[in-house]
């Protein structure tokens, strides 16, 4: 009986109700414009509610980072632009719908499929937390450095034309993640004695140039081609989609939610993996990949909202952050009077059940905000393109800006948008870039990490890679994937075959 | 935009430029800590640099065999400033840099409004009544979203430091 009534307080409490409604509708909002990312909003939102109870923050809170991740999607369909990185799958397919005036479509599926993916996340956040922090905590060092290298592997599901470019893109970006001081020794990395470059070049810098900024020079070729009037007569999607996405749908919500409750990996690299998991499972898509195929869409949108109940497992019973989000919820637990861990279950059991009412609650918002509103959105695209252009530049300029008030990433961004510009004239795909900039600095630290507890023994480094069942697993996968996403297969058959001929 | 491997004029250069530049990063990865141990600072932005490296010299060498070498320099040349940098993406590209660049000095505000006001009238072509107002409405929307909503402190210029 107390486990129902906390689950429902928000939803009795007109006052909770509408702050947890609110913040649904801020966090699509926020989440879509591009440099306004809902770790930010969600930093700047939580600082209101310090003086607040904690009830109403936790309430305000849950809403924006569950609409939040879902935003992104928005400006991802409609612009090619993803509002956060965890929607960069999602402009892979959706912007190709929303050039063939199916953006409504686009966007309705996304939301019915972004809701189903977040009451898996908030299922498993109920049923199974404690069993999954259990297992998330066996995750070691080596584990997250195969996780990372099972994730750089998408480059050949990104890559577009040629691998070998897409290779080239992802290295580029695992590059431009090192510069900075290396966090481990505080040695510089590519900074040629400058302050400015000690602290890196943030990976918002290098998203908004390379799919803002880039895109929109791209555009400028197609200025005289009339906008695309896109058809929003059809934004609830059809039972035939829902039916036949379902199993999908459930799959990437488990990778979603696993990941997400994996400490460092949020939403971004969930989406990314499901993107590629549809991918390959699907054998005859009615679309095909990067044409905007729905498969695509559903895939990542359900996996980075499955994420956000993931990444409250660890949170509230371990008081580890699953993603930057929840680091900063769990900064406004402490601020707040709460000790987030194993503890907090004991002091204040009613805190779980609350958030977990609240995150379905701002599910149940995001799906009606998510619904309406959509022809003010779609009227974005059908501006005209002379007006869209300089818009998204002067709006990459201050999203850049936002993110630490520094104005040297403007010029980081301005130099990723021209080679951005360069590369996708050229067949380079954009996507793998990003891709090498996030898990770039993750792979480092986890490969050095792995290295050191093996006292820089080689062969003690490949033993770790196979002497624990979870390590095992995925090393098994790694190779797998290797073999599957590789050329490698095909160059190993070539050379068999030519062999025998020779024979 | 994607062109046909065959249509894109000075493929090579690019692939020239991008492995010039894989090779002056993989060094410069070197410069790190060298091959001193397993665990080094240097030891993945050399993996990454090498990377770049042999993936740059494949592109280079499929786009050497595959590029069509009938075209001279010049023809060459002026294919480029058709179809991969015309006019329009020249100047918006030029409009850009002197837009951020100049915003040190005049600030957020004004750089902008400059910026907005002149690509408009540059690629939209409409009265200047209109693109006046246009160039308004959506400044004051940025201005409201990004520093009345959330508070970012947009810079504020040097020449005009205390007006916004």
């Amino acid at each position: 009986m107390d486990i129902l009534s906390n689950f429902a307080m928000s939803w009795m409490d007109p006052w909770l109700l509408s702050l947890t409604a609110l913040g649904t509708l801020a966090g699509i909002y926020v989440g879509a414009i591009p440099g306004l990312s809902v770790t930010m909003a969600t930093s700047i939102l939580i600082s209101f509610t310090f003086k607040w109870p904690v009830n109403e923050a936790l309430a305000l809170i849950a809403g924006v980072f569950v609409g939040g991740v879902y935003g992104g999607s928005r400006t991802a369909i409609l612009l090619n632009i993803p509002g956060a990185p965890s929607a960069i799958a999602t402009a892979l397919e959706g912007y190709p719908m929303a050039k063939r005036g199916e953006a409504g479509e686009a966007i309705g599926l996304t939301t019915v499929m972004s809701v189903m993916g977040g009451f898996i996340g908030i299922l498993a956040l109920a049923l199974f937390a404690p069993v999954i922090s259990d297992f998330a905590i066996l995750f070691q060092s080596r584990d997250y450095l195969l996780l990372g290298l099972i994730g750089i592997l998408l480059v050949g599901t990104l890559s577009g034309e040629s691998f070998a470019k897409g290779v080239f893109s992802g290295a580029l970006g695992v590059l431009i993640g090192m510069v900075g001081l290396d966090p481990m020794t505080a040695e510089g990395r590519f900074t040629f004695g400058s302050i400015d470059l000690m602290g890196g070049i943030p990976y918002v810098a290098a998203m908004i140039g390379f799919f803002g900024v880039a895109e929109a020079l791209v555009q400028l070729h197609q200025l005289d081609l009339k906008a695309v009037k896109q058809k929003i007569d059809r934004i609830i999607p059809r039972f035939r989609d829902i039916k036949r996405y379902f199993w999908l749908a459930i799959r990437t919500s488990g990778i979603g939610t696993i990941i997400g409750a994996l400490p460092g990996t949020g939403g971004d690299i969930a989406a990314l993996l499901a993107y590629d998991h549809a991918k390959r499972s699907t054998k005859n898509p009615e679309v095909p990949f990067g044409k905007g195929a729905k498969e695509g869409l559903v895939a990542p949108e359900t996996a980075n909202n499955a994420a956000v109940g993931g990444a409250f497992i660890p949170m509230l019973t371990l008081g580890i952050p699953g993603d930057a989000v929840t680091a900063v919820i769990i900064g406004a637990l402490f601020i707040h009077g709460l000790k987030p861990g194993p503890l907090m279950l004991v002091e204040t059991p009613h805190l779980f059940w609350f958030t977990v009412g609240n995150l379905t609650l701002a599910n149940i918002f995001l799906l009606i905000f998510g619904l309406t509103g959509i022809k003010v959105f779609t009227k974005i695209v059908e501006c005209p393109k002379a007006i869209l252009i300089p818009l998204i530049i002067v709006l990459s300029a201050v999203g850049t800006y936002a993110i630490q008030n520094n104005p040297v990433h403007i010029y980081w961004m301005l130099l990723f948008g021209v080679v951005g510009y360069f590369m996708k004239v050229y067949g380079f795909q954009v996507g793998p870039v990003i891709l090498g900039v996030i898990l770039g600095p993750m792979m480092d630290t986890n490969y050095r990490r792995t290295m050191i507890a093996a006292r820089g023994d080689l062969g003690s480094f490949l033993w770790n890679l196979v002497s624990h069942p979870i390590t095992l697993v995925l090393t098994l996968s790694l190779i797998l994937m290797i073999l599957s996403q590789t050329p490698l297969k095909r160059w190993v058959m070539d050379y068999l075959a030519k062999r025998k001929e020779v024979r | 935009m994607s062109n046909a491997p065959s249509e894109r004029p000075a493929e090579l250069v690019f692939a020239v430029i991008i492995s010039v530049f894989s090779v002056v990063a993989f060094w410069q990865a070197y410069e790190i800590s060298g091959f001193s141990s397993s665990h080094s600072a240097g030891v993945f932005p050399m993996l990454a640099a090498g990377t770049m490296v042999l993936s740059s010299f494949i592109i280079l060498c499929k786009t050497a065999t595959s590029s069509v070498p009938s075209h001279r320099t010049i023809e060459e040349l002026r294919l480029f400033f058709r179809q991969v940098l015309p006019f329009r993406q020249f100047a918006i590209l030029v409009l850009m840099a002197a837009y951020l660049f100049s915003m040190p000095w005049l600030g957020f505000i004004v750089s902008s409004g400059l910026f907005l006001l002149i690509s408009f009238s540059y690629l939209w072509g409409k009265g200047i009544l209109a693109t006046l107002s246009v160039t308004a409405a959506s400044l004051a929307s940025i201005y409201f979203i990004f520093r009345v909503v959330f508070q970012v402190v947009l810079p504020q210029g040097e020449w005009f430091r205390g007006l916004f």
